[in-house]
């Protein structure tokens, strides 16, 4: 796991130009992950959502059951690169981005609520697919809380970052 | 003395630990910790119309939402005696058999298999049974699949409602559920091959009474107006109250339940146990197989119970489908009156789940939800303190007393973030 960027402003450029270089020419698919009842817990679903609009083949929430669209995906015939997207406790300030890379996963315990994203990144390597997880720092996770700015901001910088990878090569 | 903490458990769904309190080679105490704060949902319900309440208790799980939405429309229903229509009727089964599907080939392939098959994970299994992990994504997303079309959404469907459902499903729809069930069976069945073969330690085995509902009919079915219990009882379900006797421990944020201070337990092999005779089609051979009076004892059966359920829902979704195809759409039923009371007992994956409900002039006075986690809390602890005392008479290591004791515990395939349960306040 490595640390992408604190400050805002940077953050959006390192995290493309680090998706970049692991997604290569692949396809880009996003798996968003998270609760949205439970404040900053949503952000990888926002940032699904938010995809979802201009890329509604290529975004996905955890909401559309998760292991059916890692199996489609596994099952296609093609170079893709996965994006999952998710709140994890990086011990950071609010808001902090990480880009946990697809090697590193199993060793990072991250939880989907349901399957774990390591297992669902194990099958898909298996198919010569490749993926990564965006780790978004939460401030507030208690029932029913509202998501805080800092996190806000952080999945504008992700969407952001991800709809120019994806806008890059969508078919 | 010497303590062995397993923290936090996992391969469940929410966060708790093992305690297992050791003096020399005797076991001072085992505790099952629930660290999931409460939230209250019984409180937050109160003063609320009964159909804004159907929209608040299933986001007590996402794994479960189902049951707890059908638990709390049987509750209410009763309630304000409502009479659903035959057509909602069979809806309602068709998302129960789906989300049993979802939930028991999560919980057999992904989260079980690993311990009997000796590696740490599923992802360690990827390599040697890569096929068998694969089954596992295809059951669960058409499990996944059956509650999107029958509630709306695969988590939190709002379409199942008081007095019936807010659209059906289409033909079309429902053919294609009837197929793909056809479909999978193979892969259930090759869920009940790999758990009918593994071995089964005795280490936790310990003799315990078993609940689950009185499916109506004679058949083996997931909800019903009376609760079974293996000692040949049969009780009400409006006298829960009386099987579960809930208590607050010190150790745990989740409230305990006992029957005449007992432990019991519910859940898949509990089903069996008291309903396996009244399986019809491959399930019922399969019962036949694999029964023994060993699932009495032995937790660890209830992962057989689990891809046996598997194989009998895949055989009845087709039927079930069919038959909510060929009835008109109606339109729902009314509430008959706006005060009563009512208890709605539904089969979770994980077992009976209580939704009791007291209405007064339309809006929700007392609220009392008991999950099936909650129920088997003592019994998981019961089971793992025998493991513990027999491995450490045959001088069995720490490092092999340890995940025995997760396997005993995740056999019953505990939902933690259910079980935390509201905690009584009393003002003085």
């Amino acid at each position: 796991m490595h640390k992408l960027c604190d400050a805002p402003g940077e953050v959006e450029e390192n995290l493309s130009a680090e998706l970049v270089k692991l997604a290569g020419a692949r396809m880009i698919y996003v798996l968003g992950i998270g609760n949205k009842d439970r404040g900053d817990d949503g952000a990888g679903i926002v940032v699904a959502e938010v995809l979802r609009k201009t890329f509604p083949s290529y975004s996905f929430s955890e909401h559309d059951g998760l292991e059916g669209v890692v199996l489609d995906i596994s099952e296609k015939d093609e170079d893709a690169f996965i994006v999952f997207v998710d709140a994890a406790d990086l011990g950071e300030e609010p808001g902090s981005i990480k880009l946990v890379k697809a090697d590193d996963i199993s060793a990072t315990e991250i939880t989907t609520h349901r399957v774990t994203v390591a297992l669902l990144a194990a099958l898909l390597e298996r198919s010569g697919k490749r993926s990564a997880v965006i780790c978004i720092q939460p401030g507030q996770i208690e029932f029913q809380a509202e998501m805080t700015d800092s996190v806000r901001a952080s999945v504008n910088s992700v969407a952001e970052a991800l709809r120019c990878l994806m806008a890059s090569r969508a078919p | 003395m010497k303590t062995l903490e397993v923290v936090p458990l996992t391969r469940v769904e929410g966060d708790g630990g093992i305690t297992v309190t050791l003096d020399g080679k005797k076991v001072q105490s085992v505790t099952l910790d629930v660290h999931e704060g409460p939230r209250l949902i019984e409180q937050l319900v109160r003063g609320m119309k009964p159909e804004d309440d159907l929209n608040v208790v299933p986001r007590i799980c996402a794994i479960c939402t189902l049951s707890h939405k059908y638990a709390a429309i049987r509750g209410l229903e009763k309630a304000l005696r409502i009479d659903p229509p035959e057509k909602a009727q069979l809806m309602r089964d068709l998302m129960m058999l789906g989300e049993s599907v979802e939930s028991n080939s999560l919980h057999t392939f992904m989260l079980a298999l690993p311990d009997f098959l000796g590696y740490p994970s599923a992802i360690a299994m990827l390599g040697d049974y890569g096929d068998d992990v694969k089954r596992a994504l295809k059951l669960k997303k058409f499990g996944n699949h059956v509650m999107e079309v029958t509630s709306g959404r695969i988590v939190h469907g709002e379409n199942p409602g008081l007095g019936g459902f807010g659209r059906y499903p289409s033909g079309t729809q429902l053919k294609e559920i009837a197929a793909s069930a056809k479909e999978l069976l193979p892969d259930a069945m090759r869920a009940v091959e790999l758990f009918s073969t593994v071995k089964y330690p005795e280490y936790p085995e310990v003799e315990t009474v078993f609940m689950s509902v009185n499916a109506p009919d004679g058949k083996y079915g997931l909800a019903g107006d009376s609760i079974l219990i293996s000692n040949g009882e049969e009780v009400d379900a409006e006298d829960y109250k009386k099987l579960t006797s809930e208590r607050v421990v010190t150790h745990s944020f989740a409230k305990r339940s006992a029957f005449n201070d007992k432990s019991f337990a519910v859940g898949a092999n509990a089903r069996m146990i008291n309903m396996g005779k009244r399986l019809d089609g491959q399930a019922a051979d399969l019962f036949k197989e694999n029964y023994s009076d060993r699932w009495l004892r032995n937790p660890l059966l209830n992962n057989l119970a689990q891809a046996i359920e598997m194989v009998w829902a895949l055989e009845h979704l087709p039927e079930t489908a069919e038959k909510v195809a060929a009835l008109d759409d109606p339109a729902r039923a009314d509430a008959t009156r706006e005060t009563g009371s009512g208890t709605g007992a539904v089969e979770a994956p994980r077992g009976i789940l209580y939704h009791h409900y007291e209405i007064k002039d339309g809006l929700i006075e007392v609220a009392d939800i008991i999950t099936p986690t909650a129920q088997n809390l003592d019994d998981i602890e019961v089971h793992m303190k025998a493991c513990a005392e027999k491995m450490l008479a045959e001088g069995k290591s720490d490092e092999e007393l340890l995940p025995a004791l997760e396997m005993t515990a995740r056999a019953y395939d505990p939902c933690i973030s259910c079980a935390t349960h509201l905690v009584k306040l009393k003002r003085i």
